[in-house]
């Protein structure tokens, strides 16, 4: 099974950003009085895991075109649980699924992390500019 | 969000003494927007569309384990539907609303989870239970979204080196003379327990059975119970002084 070599476990600076500072649904949950034992956000992370680890995209077209998976389950799981009991061992779950993710995608070079913390900034722009 | 309740109490919806509005968190986190920049930046760069994560989203969503707690009220009821649930699970998945194959959005299954549903029937002499030692397979379709403590290692690990141990501290004592089975879930099959019917039961409809029918009854951690019809609360304890295997 092909996982992140140990170099590849080394931190990430907009991930340590998050690890350090980001507040876990657990803690939002009890200070604002919310009962749902999820993050909203953990049915749109489990969809972005499982299409990627899909064996085949739609193309822009709309056409299934044959394509190994982005991320397979076996790889991202397998690194997922490394990270979980290294880099990420202080946070908690669903939350280090998603660290453990954006981790495996930029050592993978789907993104770095320039665009990230870029996206970031717009994101968090967006959400609190209403 | 002042306006808004002053705007639904003009319109005749906040009126004196109804249920009060959930409450819901009023921050914005830094997850939150990791995750959905996470996202953004996989449909930038041709990973998937955002039509295809929406639809993934929708059928995530609609997963939950009531289906698989139908299909055992069914077989307690129905011995012929119990024969086939045990003989080919994905056929008697359809009796319940599941299609393994045609349900997700591929069409063709899922990646993670592949479409081989076996059945495990519990006896008098026989305990089932599930785990994937490799990853976090599961039986999705019918099963929902597995639970923390059976994604960790801890669970992984320990439920195949003593599984009576493990049983125990779920608080299910088993018997000395009944033999526990570990079934190791896989890319290519999934597995959920058909727990026995327990006594108190008779006469209840399909429904009133699937409710005492948990989660954690399916994955084979917990037994049925009349009254009982929430899962065990367990805290995932991380290792203080982890010990460091070497291959």
């Amino acid at each position: 099974m092909a996982t992140l070599e140990k170099a590849d476990l080394a931190p990430i600076g907009v991930l340590e950003g998050i690890r350090r500072r980001g507040r876990p649904w657990e803690d939002l949950a009890a200070q604002y009085g919310v009962k749902n034992p999820d993050p909203p956000w953990k049915v749109t992370l489990d969809a972005t895991c499982d299409i990627l680890a899909a064996e085949s995209c739609a193309s822009a077209e709309g056409e299934a075109e044959a394509a190994g998976s982005v991320l397979p389950v076996l790889e991202r799981r397998a690194e997922e649980d490394e990270l979980s009991s290294t880099l990420y061992a202080g946070v908690p779950f669903p939350e280090r699924q998603l660290l453990a993710l954006a981790h495996s995608m930029i050592r993978r070079g789907l993104f770095d992390e320039e665009e990230l913390a870029r996206r970031m900034k717009e994101v968090q722009e967006r959400l609190t500019s209403a | 969000m002042a306006k808004v309740i002053d705007e639904a109490k003009k319109h005749g919806h906040g009126h004196e003494g109804e249920h009060p509005p959930a409450p819901m968190v009023e921050e914005v986190s830094d997850f939150e927007v990791l995750e959905m920049a996470v996202r953004e930046l996989a449909i930038d760069k041709g990973l998937f569309t955002a039509e295809d994560h929406r639809r993934w989203t929708e059928y995530v969503h609609s997963l939950g384990p009531l289906p698989a707690a139908r299909l055992v009220a069914k077989a307690w009821l129905d011995p012929e539907f119990r024969k086939l649930a045990v003989k080919d699970g994905v056929k008697a998945s359809l009796k319940v609303g599941v299609d393994w194959i045609k349900s997700p959005p591929t069409q063709f299954g899922t990646p993670s989870d592949y479409c081989n549903l076996r059945v495990l029937e519990d006896t008098p002499k026989l305990k089932h239970v599930v785990v994937c030692t490799l990853c976090s397979c599961y039986p999705r379709p019918i099963l929902g979204q597995s639970p923390e403590w059976y994604r960790t290692p801890a669970y992984r690990r320990r439920l195949v080196r003593w599984p009576r141990q493990v049983l125990s501290e779920f608080g299910l004592q088993i018997p000395p003379d009944v033999e526990i089975r570990v079934a190791d879930s896989n890319q290519k099959t999934r597995y959920m327990v058909l727990p026995m019917r327990p006594a108190g039961t008779e006469g209840w409809s399909e429904e009133q059975l699937a409710e005492i029918v948990t989660r954690d009854c399916m994955i084979g951690v917990a037994v049925p119970k009349p009254g009982v019809t929430s899962n065990v609360k367990l805290p995932v304890h991380r290792a203080v002084h982890p010990v460091h295997h070497h291959p």
